[in-house]
């Protein structure tokens, strides 16, 4: 299930809300527990038992690393087992038939592709982290184990965060999950049901939108091929509407993941907790250094948490430094997608946060405006790389339309079609939105009609969508 | 502690939280008790009904995927919502919204197909044309091939500033310079181009208007030496308030209604292998379904939509099968003036190729739209079965 649907926003949640509010406070978990589940199973009901062999997996291992709480050894050994529980679940699902791929490339055997997980379990990225980041800190002693595994079962699968995240480590929701009464207050709802109508915003109104524009470019494909006459086509485009293209996606990627962890982050507050952030305005980064402190926080702090710090940080010397960082940002790479357009894609941020960690960002902190712009145009072609090997495009052609510039289609007609669109989003990628939103909320009546229009037009675009006529078989 | 009047005081002072949560209850219970709609006629299909549950659909996903949908479509006020989605767009000053370009006219916004040159079957044109060539070449010296261009191609001096659709032009170039060699081709750029100031498009339909199917029957009756129905002889009437497909694709609230005109005939109609009419109860051998003028989707009143092989008794000479696509069912009335029987195939509802039909025939009019020729595989069953 998806959120910016109807059947999620006038089925799901209130219903789940109203469970949850309703619930016996000792029962609040479980009935969070079994709405998630029904969540998690509805677009794919046969990946139900892998949650649930998953939430085993961490949950007795963690019993036994207490159990076992005086030989070291054994307790590695629970570790061990947890992680390669939670890692095993991605390989099979995300990475087996991309690794078939390369071994098949590179020996030029013909393995077979594994069949059934052609489709990925919803959310798999996201849950197998957050169960390890369970395992991991109980076996550093820094979260308590887990004994109720309904309390457990519902951090893993609990809905909010179960898509796109953000990244809830166990630690951060461990306390609040124990509470039972008071969990929630009103003010942590209202916060809560302001923060889920904006993200809801950004995804339908903005993402949504302008991912047409990108669209009209590449094409619109389903699994049987092109399904309109919509599209120009890569190969038919300018040089300057291929950088608008671009420009667009950029737009849709940040507010489509930023609108889903804002949802989920509003829809945790709505459930009485609090989530970390996930984005904090990427687009106005003044180094791709700060880029990434502002980009999808949660998984850049996973790594520097599991993976970094542990290979030794910045404590080792740089030339370790840079060892580290260069696997951290493989991992990043490939924990997008199992392509090597993201290895890439990961490496590329490798050198560039390696050449500022050298001596770059020194001489970017002297500069006002260049910074930004370096900035934006090294992430704009990061996007490239990233997009680089989605139905429509081929990596080797985007990057030769946008660099050996050409004529072809020109943006005129895109500018002026999305013209609006394209202000309102730049406007929405800098502080202005919070700090007239800072001045709205003060006067109840505003902040009520602001966010109440905001959501009427994401559930008019939600059922718009889906206007498709029968036009008599066209003709 | 007491606890219930501290629980609405305190609700009194979160306002946000209870319209959030009284417009998702109202909303979820409105709309699970609003009456179901069978089809939706703005958008001119059936609607998703709830799906019987079974745990084996559930287990393939099916029930799941078709529930999702039973709650799209039913949506309580599901056209209001789209008409506000479209004035939204419309406020962003968006040229166009869901596939439909808006052109200006003196009359009103002129909509036009989004057809853009990234094509989804490339080749099926090519194939069609190749088709229709090697169905000529079987039936020497009595085929006729009409294709009609798109209105953009007609009014391209109304598209928007730059819009990049692709050029029909030169398909049109291509499919006839394959035709040619065995068919007459009619090619009605230049009659269109001469009466462009007339209303030969509608502008909230992707059809040619009544009059637009008249020029291109008088460029065909000029080709073949006949005598063309004489409009003055007959009473016209004019259906106003007509909003065609262009118009539920784009919901574009200030949009002016067309008119659609045709001229009552009382040629009775036999439909011999049906398509979109499934229920022939209503059907009472007339060439209009007058019944379908007060619906939204008017269009249909000719022929009674596309079936799969109708005739018409003419009050002419000698016979014509009219090989066509919705394009032909405004243009076909008028071929009574000039033959006694005239056959109608839509090669959608029709199960194998044509060649024993044909045989029945004196002349065979193949006539489409580009938009159609372009992606319609139906096209190629002309070859079906047929070893060249």
């Amino acid at each position: 299930m998806i959120f910016s649907t109807i059947l999620f926003l006038f089925r799901f949640l209130p219903i789940t809300l109203g469970l949850y509010y309703l619930s016996p406070p000792k029962l609040k978990n479980f009935s969070l527990f079994i709405c998630s589940l029904v969540f998690y199973s509805w677009g794919e009901v046969r990946f139900f038992p892998i949650m649930l062999v998953l939430i085993l997996i961490n949950y007795i291992c963690g019993l036994c690393m207490e159990k076992f709480d005086q030989s070291p050894k054994a307790r590695k050994v629970f570790l061990i087992l947890s992680i390669v529980g939670s890692l095993s679940m991605l390989l099979v699902f995300k990475y087996t038939n991309f690794i078939v791929d390369t071994i098949n490339a590179i020996s030029g055997l013909g393995l077979p592709h594994l069949e059934g997980v052609s489709v990925l379990p919803l959310g798999i990225s996201f849950y197998t982290f957050q169960t390890m980041s369970y395992s991991i800190d109980v076996y550093r002693r820094e979260v308590e184990t887990e004994h109720n595994i309904i309390d457990f079962g519902a951090y893993v699968v609990m809905f909010p965060q179960l898509i796109a995240g953000p990244i809830v480590k166990y630690r951060d929701v461990s306390e609040q999950l124990h509470v039972y009464k008071n969990r929630y207050n009103l003010k942590q709802i209202e916060d809560g049901i302001a923060l889920f109508i904006f993200g809801l915003a950004k995804k339908v109104l903005l993402a949504d939108t302008i991912s047409a524009l990108w669209h009209d470019i590449i094409g619109n494909y389903d699994s049987t091929g092109i399904t309109s006459m919509g599209s120009v086509g890569l190969a038919n485009a300018s040089s300057g509407l291929v950088w608008l293209g671009l420009i667009a996606y950029s737009f849709q990627l940040y507010f489509d993941f930023s609108g889903y962890s804002m949802m989920g982050i509003g829809m945790g507050k709505m459930l009485g907790f609090d989530f970390p952030d996930n984005f904090n305005l990427p687009y106005i980064a003044n180094s791709i250094t700060d880029f990434w402190r502002r980009w999808h926080m949660t998984l850049s702090g996973w790594f520097r948490e599991y993976v970094y710090i542990p290979l030794g940080g910045n404590r080792r010397g740089l030339k370790r430094q840079i060892f580290n960082m260069f696997v951290v940002w493989c991992l990043t790479g490939i924990w997008h997608g199992a392509n090597w357009n993201f290895i890439l894609w990961g490496l590329y941020y490798f050198i560039l946060l390696a050449v500022e960690k050298i001596f770059l960002l020194k001489y970017l902190k002297n500069s006002k405006v260049w910074c930004h712009i370096y900035t934006l145009f090294f992430v704009l072609i990061g996007w490239a790389l990233f997009v680089g090997n989605e139905q429509g495009v081929g990596l080797s052609l985007l990057f030769q339309k946008m660099f050996n510039f050409s004529g072809g289609v020109s943006p005129i007609y895109f500018l002026r079609n999305y013209g609006v669109l394209l202000v309102v989003s730049t406007l929405c990628c800098t502080p202005v939105p919070q700090k007239l939103w800072d001045g709205i909320k003060k006067n109840t009546f505003l902040k009520i009609a602001t966010l109440g229009l905001l959501f009427i037009l994401s559930v008019a675009y939600i059922v718009g969508s889906s206007n498709s006529p029968f036009l008599y078989f066209n003709f | 502690m007491k606890k219930s009047p501290n629980i609405l005081q305190k609700l009194k002072s979160a306002p946000l939280a209870i319209c959030f949560f009284a417009f998702l209850f109202a909303f979820m219970i409105l709309d699970m008790s609003w009456p179901k709609r069978e089809r939706s006629e703005l958008e001119n299909r059936t609607l998703e009904q709830i799906p019987d549950f079974s745990w084996t659909s559930l287990f393939k996903n099916e029930w799941t995927k078709k529930y999702d949908s039973y709650v799209k479509d039913q949506v309580v006020f599901r056209d209001q919502w789209i008409d506000l989605r479209g004035r939204v767009e419309y406020l962003q000053a968006k040229t166009e919204n869901n596939e439909i370009i808006f052109g200006n006219s003196p009359n009103g916004t002129m909509m036009f197909t989004k057809f853009y040159s990234l094509g989804k079957n490339e080749s099926t044109y090519l194939a069609n044309a190749k088709a229709v060539e090697q169905f000529a070449q079987r039936h020497s010296g009595k085929v006729s091939f009409l294709l009609s261009p798109s209105a953009s191609v007609v009014y391209k001096d109304n598209l928007p500033i730059g819009v990049p659709l692709a050029d029909e032009n030169s398909y049109l170039d291509e499919i006839f310079s394959i035709t040619q060699s065995s068919a007459q081709n009619i090619d009605l750029r230049q009659v269109f181009d001469q009466h462009k100031d007339e209303y030969i498009f509608y502008r909230t339909d992707h059809h040619w208007t009544t009059y637009g199917a008249y020029l291109a029957y008088e460029e065909f009756c000029r080709l073949q030496g006949l005598t063309p129905f004489d409009l003055s002889a007959h009473q016209a009437v004019e259906i106003p308030d007509f909003y065609g497909t262009s118009y539920s694709r784009s919901r574009l609230w200030n949009t002016v209604p067309d008119v659609l005109t045709y001229y009552p005939l009382d040629n009775p109609m036999t439909i011999e292998v049906t398509g979109e009419l499934k229920d022939t109860s209503s059907f009472n051998g007339d060439i209009y379904n007058t019944s379908a003028l007060t619906t939204r989707d008017k269009y249909s009143a000719f022929l009674w939509g596309n079936n799969g092989y109708s005739t018409i008794e003419g009050n002419g000479t000698g016979s014509i099968l009219v090989v066509k696509d919705s394009y032909g069912n405004s243009f076909a009335p008028f071929l009574t003036a000039n033959y006694e029987k005239i056959g109608i195939i839509d090669l959608r509802y029709w199960p194998s190729n044509l060649e024993e039909l044909a045989e029945e025939y004196d002349h065979i009019l193949i006539l489409h739209n580009f938009q159609s020729f372009y992606q319609d595989n139906g096209i190629r069953k002309l070859n079906l079965n047929i070893n060249n």
